[in-house]
Parts: structure tokens; sequence; C-alpha cells
């Protein structure tokens, strides 16, 4: 284990000393700060009619405009989730492509590190990375928090944000994994970035198929896709099914990627 | 008892037959000469030997192990130079040898004594805090070669480790190398004919995957040539112009 953990800060000194994770960083930041703006002033639009006309001439769905969580967290959320399918890939990509295509692999390979060392050290470093993405997103909340007013309470409702915020975690998580699964299969990291947001895509919005299938179908196809797993948690309902779904996702690509690399010494 | 022993090796992609039927030992403690012209198997019959590729048919062993059936052991008592030196070209080279040397299981105080040891031994102290994508060819060599040396490992496997180096630091390495006689046992593959008449006594000719010479360098002048002052090179060419 000593290995994965060397592995891992191997890749992470990697990540933050290359433009890439400052490129996306960047760009996670950039994208939902313009949201942020965005659902901000149309919250205080909302609120300032609903002070002149009251709640209930307005539209029964604008209701969630009543408080900041539902309002403008919640929204905020899916936005960075959309953020992180298309910044992901980009993170995952050079995991084992670089180390292909660099002529690495054989360093690594013919260490004594077992395949599975090698796959988990990789898989920690980029979850350290889209972590660390992720993680500066956390600034909104905690800005609504210390400036927003609320007449109930506290301006937030803490536990749905980070339910929410756990969920975009898991996401990121499960994005990695995919990604580092095709990066394993490819020395080109062009194509491993494009295979895994083609990849991501199609599954996360697999729930739309959903619609069209019959049961008992239609509840599988539900169930396995990113969006309807993701919903729950952003409105802040932790389902044990949801958790048992990321970890399994996780779980088999870390498992496909070590057959990608035991097969090495096969091939 | 020999700390590399090969029976039968053979390698195939597909149709092609990369490397046929090999069979040699090298002693504890021997510098083998590994020559062949381009394309005749020498880096296949290395990456077999280190476990990075599996072979066809046939087995390797190193200090008595397997290479397939226990690869962790081969590892562990392996430095292993490839074709290409397999550098982080982000890293600096302390970094870069930190990282190694923690791969090969050296941990704590013994990390700092051990980059000093092979970077003193390879010439590298002056660039250890210098970004690898900013060293010259002969450097990210020197640096390939003082990953090899991490460790100590009885079984040293150099692919080519005087590539691009200008004729001072050949002679460096080549020195080196023939310091590491007795206490290693190293397998060197390299096209200059010179760098192996003056580092082994033993050498392996290869052509088109099949050994066309196995010897010590004395033995081979006599049977090939008229004088015993032939070279080396005229045996090569000799023997793989078929």
């Amino acid at each position: 284990m000593r290995n994965a953990l060397t592995i891992a800060r191997k890749e992470l000194s990697i990540y933050f000393t290359t433009p890439w994770a400052y490129v996306v960083f960047t760009l996670m930041l950039g994208i939902s700060s313009f949201f942020f703006v965005a659902y901000l002033e149309n919250f205080k639009q909302v609120q300032m009619m609903a002070r002149a006309m009251s709640w209930a001439r307005l539209p029964p769905d604008w209701g969630m405009y009543k408080n900041l969580t539902d309002g403008l967290v919640v929204p905020l959320w899916n936005v960075v989730m959309i953020v992180t399918l298309f910044v992901a890939p980009f993170l995952s990509m050079r995991l084992f492509a670089e180390e292909k295509r660099h002529k690495t692999f054989e360093l690594l390979m013919t260490s004594p590190v077992r395949p599975m060392e090698i796959v988990v050290g990789k898989y920690l470093g980029g979850l350290g990375a889209i972590t660390a993405t992720l993680g500066l997103t956390i600034v909104f909340p905690a800005v609504l928090s210390i400036f927003g007013r609320s007449e109930s309470g506290s301006a937030l409702e803490w536990s749905t944000v980070l339910l929410g915020y756990g969920g975009l975690l898991l996401w990121g998580a499960a994005c990695m994994a995919v990604g580092m699964f095709l990066s394993s299969l490819t020395e080109s990291q062009m194509i491993a970035a494009f295979l895994t947001f083609a990849v991501l895509l199609p599954w996360m919005l697999l729930k739309g198929l959903a619609q069209s299938a019959e049961e008992p179908l239609r509840s599988i196809v539900n169930y396995l896709s990113f969006d309807s797993q993701l919903q729950n948690m952003a409105k802040g309902v932790l389902d044990l099914k949801s958790l048992v779904f990321f970890a399994s996702v996780i779980l088999l690509c870390v498992l496909l990627t070590q057959r990608a690399v035991e097969a090495q010494r096969w091939a | 008892m020999a700390m590399i022993e090969v029976k039968n090796l053979t390698k195939r992609y597909r149709d092609r037959i990369a490397i046929d039927g090999l069979n040699f030992s090298v002693g504890e403690g021997e510098i083998l000469g590994f020559l062949g012209p381009n394309g005749a198997g020498k880096t296949t019959t290395m990456r077999i030997l280190t476990g990075f590729l599996p072979a066809s048919e046939g087995t390797a062993q190193i200090a008595g192990f397997d290479v397939f059936e226990h690869p962790m052991e081969v590892k562990r008592r392996l430095g292993y130079l490839p074709e290409t030196p397999p550098l982080y070209l982000e890293m600096t080279v302390r970094s870069y040898l930190e990282f190694v040397a923690r791969l090969k299981g050296i941990r704590g105080k013994g990390l700092d004594t051990e980059i000093a040891r092979v970077s003193e031994l390879t010439g590298v102290k002056l660039v250890l805090d210098r970004v690898i994508q900013n060293l010259s060819k002969g450097y990210r060599q020197r640096v390939g070669v003082a990953q090899a040396l991490l460790n100590n490992p009885p079984v040293l496997i150099l692919d080519e480790p005087t590539e691009g180096l200008d004729p001072t630091q050949r002679a460096e390495v080549r020195s080196l190398i023939r310091g590491l006689a007795g206490k290693h046992t190293v397998i060197l593959s390299t096209h200059l004919l010179t760098e192996v008449t003056m580092t082994c006594e033993k050498v392996l000719i290869i052509n088109q995957g099949k050994i066309v010479a196995f010897d010590e360098i004395k033995n081979l002048a006599t049977a090939y040539g008229q004088t015993e002052q032939v070279s080396l090179e005229e045996i090569f060419i000799k023997l793989t112009a078929a």
C-alpha cells in the first residue's frame, strides 16, 4: 500500500507542476461563477416580485425560490455536475496513456510493485485532482452563508447543500474511474479523453432512454443512469442505493484497469 | 550458479518471429555484451528478461527465479535501463530518483545516502535540482542509468546505456560499467563495438532473432579471423551478413 501512496504522490505533484490542473481549475471556477451570478440575479428578481405580489400569485413551481438552498445551490450543483463531465476526462486522460507514450510505463512495470498498487496509486492521484477541482466550488455556498439572510434561521440548509456536494464528489470520483480505465487502453491522451466523454455523456443521460422503455427494463435503466442517482442527492435525499451504485462503478473500473495493466504481462 | 539463465526463449508477434529459441546463461559477476543489428531482437529479449513482456515459448530465470512465475522476486533483484530512459520530464532529478527509490523499497534515512551514491557514480550530482525536461540528452541518459543502479541490484540490464553520450561521457559510463564487474551481473546492449571490446569479456551476437555467436571475445577472434588482431567489427559484419 505504501507503493500506491508513493505513486499517488507522484501523480499529484505532476498534476500541479503542469498547467493542466490550473486550466481545469480556471474553467471550473469561471463557468460556475458565471452561472452563480446569473442564478443569483434570477433569485433576487423572483424574491422582489414575490414581495410586490405575494407568493400565491406567482407560478407554483417558483416555490423553489423561497430559499437559497433550493433556488440557488441545487441548480448550481447541476451546473457543476455538467462542467465536471467536461473537465474530468482532461484530468484522467494522462493517467496511463502518458506513461505509455513516454515509455515510463516500462519503469512502473519493471519495478517491484504489483499492478494493483499502480492502479490504486494512480486512482488516488486522480481522485486528489478532481477533489481539488470540486473543492473550489464550496466557495459559493460559503459566500451565500456569510452574506445571505433568511427570515427563519440560517440562510442555507447545510445538510442539503453538503449532501448535494457529496453527490458531486461521488460523480467526480466515478468520472475519474471510468477515465482511468479508458486511459489504460490507449497510448493517446486525446483518444482517452474523447472516449471517456463518449462513455460518460450517454451514461449520464440514460434516464432519457428509460422513458420509452417498459417495466422492468425501465427501472433498471433508470437505476443505472448517473443523472437519476445524482438528482436525488442534489435534492438532499440520501439513498443507500445511490452509494452502492457509485461504489460499484468505481470498483468495477478499478478492477478493469487492473486487468488491463496485468494484461501487459500476457500480451 | 548462473545469475541469468535463458532456455529456448522465443517471442512471436502474430506471424513475425522476433526471437527464436535463444539459449544462453550469464554467470554471477559477468558482463555480457549483447550485439546485433537493428531489429535483431535485442530489446525484445531484454524486455522479456525484465518481465515487461511475456515470452511465447521457453523460460528465463534471474537469480534462480522464473521471470514469469515469480515476477516480484525478479524485479526486486533487477535494475533496468530501457531503450528510452523512462523519465518524468516534469520532475527534478532528485524527486525522480526519490520516486524510483521508494518504488524499490528504499525509505527513510537510506534514501538520501542511496541517491547521493548513485548520483556520484553517474555524475549527475550537479543537476540534482534541475528539471529533467531542461537537461541535455547525455544527462537524461545518465539519470536513466542512475535510476537502474538504485538499491544496488545484483542484476543490471542496460539497453544501450551509452546512446547519445559524447566521447568523454561514454568513457565515463564505460568505466562505471567496468567497475560493476564482479559485484553485479550485467547485460549490456550496444551498437558500438568498441564499447564491447572495452567493457565485456563475453559477447552474444544475435541476428534475425537467432544466436550467431556466444563466446569470449578472444575466442571469437581466433575462430573467425585469420589473425589474433581481427576486430570485433569484422566478425560482426561477417556473422550478420547472412
